[in-house]
């Protein structure tokens, strides 16, 4: 985190990343944002938690980075991402949260998936329970609580506690999931929305 | 929470009223993470997370092998927090007496909450303390709410996004999930969770650098 003195509310990166001041990132050398990514003030991303088998001190340049975002993902306020943590040959170990591009992540949800496709959007207050796969295209609704280990395929939409999914994603519903206007429309300074 | 507060100081409120200027002053009210340090009791292998927040003025009591995640608030404001053995406590968890409707009030007699051994509290779930007990092995989940004075039994489940209400006894092995519905857990796999859980302990503790001397 650069300490420059409080300008705005987020910090803008090279990459075109948009990060608020008060998001909560633990462990930043093991979290790998792919450009134009926006986390919200309140966001909470664990990348301590990193896999566990390059040893104790985690620092440096091993490939252990605990999660991987894709472009154009959106994380709002009082989300949390944190790696999924599971018994691999028998010892306990995280395994790296993997994500795709436009991603979008509502208020207060907790996502503790293992691999999130591209173009997903996931509601407010939701909850993705360890190790779950979300496919690409696919819509989860406000309050669902996705189980741990879940497949989510493909063009579906899910709801329910426990998730089911309870519809597709129509034809032509696509260009719902584009990220990029979203994109424009939070940092320090919004350029005006296109007439 | 500070509404109530300033409710509550701001009762000559008549008499102010006149000079209006003086009522813009409300930021000289502290941050809420400033409160008083409560006493601790660390078991010496404790790792607690240097951005854990513990306030309030009963003590707070933390068994061998636990791990408290950054950013978890414990607030005994109101009454002790006794945590067991190897429990985990995660991040954005608020455990302890919050309060009533925002504003604190120190009559009543018992705000203590009681965590048995091999405990997991996860992300975001909130224990309402009022002689609230929690047994061993039990899991509250993500987003989860546990209302004063519950008593939960052992190795129970209580799944995310669910509620336990207020003064509700819950016996043992039960699943607390959806919209208020329980079933129970015949799985009998309560000795291998534990042991799951001692080897997540030590995997955590290699991870989360601790800083107890902190709070103490």
């Amino acid at each position: 985190m650069s300490r420059r003195a409080p300008k705005g509310e987020y910090i803008e990166t090279d990459t075109g990343n948009k990060v608020a001041r008060k998001a909560i990132l633990v462990g930043t050398q093991n979290i790998t944002l792919g450009g134009k990514t926006v986390i919200q003030p309140e966001v909470m991303i664990r990348g301590d938690l990193s896999r566990s088998s390059a040893s104790s001190g985690g620092s440096g340049s091993g490939n252990n980075t605990a999660i991987s975002i894709g472009r154009y993902c959106f994380f709002s306020r009082g989300c949390c991402l944190r790696p999924p943590g599971r018994f691999y040959k028998g010892h306990f170990t995280h395994l790296p949260l993997r994500m795709g591009d436009h991603v979008f992540v509502g208020q207060n949800s907790v996502v503790q998936a293992a691999t999130i496709g591209s173009h997903v959007h996931i509601g407010e207050g939701v909850v993705i329970g360890e190790m779950a796969t979300i496919k690409d295209y696919t819509r989860i609704l406000d309050g669902t609580v996705v189980p741990p280990y879940m497949t989510i395929p493909s063009f579906s939409i899910v709801a329910g506690r426990p998730a089911r999914v309870i519809g597709e994603v129509p034809e032509g519903g696509h260009e719902a999931f584009e990220l990029r206007e979203l994109y424009k429309t939070v940092g320090n300074n919004v350029q005006p929305a296109p007439a | 929470m500070f509404a109530g507060e300033q409710a509550e100081l701001g009762k000559p409120s008549d008499t102010m009223s006149s000079s209006a200027t003086t009522a813009k002053r409300t930021s000289t009210v502290p941050p809420a993470s400033a409160g008083p340090k409560p006493p601790v009791s660390f078991s010496s292998s404790v790792t607690i997370a240097e951005l854990a927040v513990l306030t309030g003025t009963y003590p707070v009591a933390i068994g061998s092998e636990t791990v408290i995640h950054p950013r978890a608030r414990l607030e005994s404001l109101g009454g002790s927090i006794t945590i067991g053995r190897r429990c985990i406590i995660h991040e954005r968890t608020k455990i302890g007496y919050m309060g009533t409707e925002g504003k604190v009030v120190l009559d009543e007699d018992d705000r203590a909450v009681v965590l048995g051994d091999y405990v997991t509290v996860e992300v975001g779930a909130v224990v309402e303390a009022s002689g609230t007990i929690i047994g061993e092995g039990t899991v509250v989940g993500v987003g989860s709410r546990v209302g004063r004075g519950a008593v939960i039994g052992k190795y129970c489940t209580i799944a995310p996004q669910s509620e336990v209400p207020a003064g509700v006894t819950i016996p043992d092995h039960t699943v607390v999930y959806g919209e208020n519905k329980q079933r129970t857990d015949r799985r009998g796999v309560a000795a291998s969770m534990m042991k799951a859980q001692a080897q997540q302990i030590t995997n955590l503790r290699t991870k989360i650098p601790s800083n107890p001397a902190k709070f103490q």
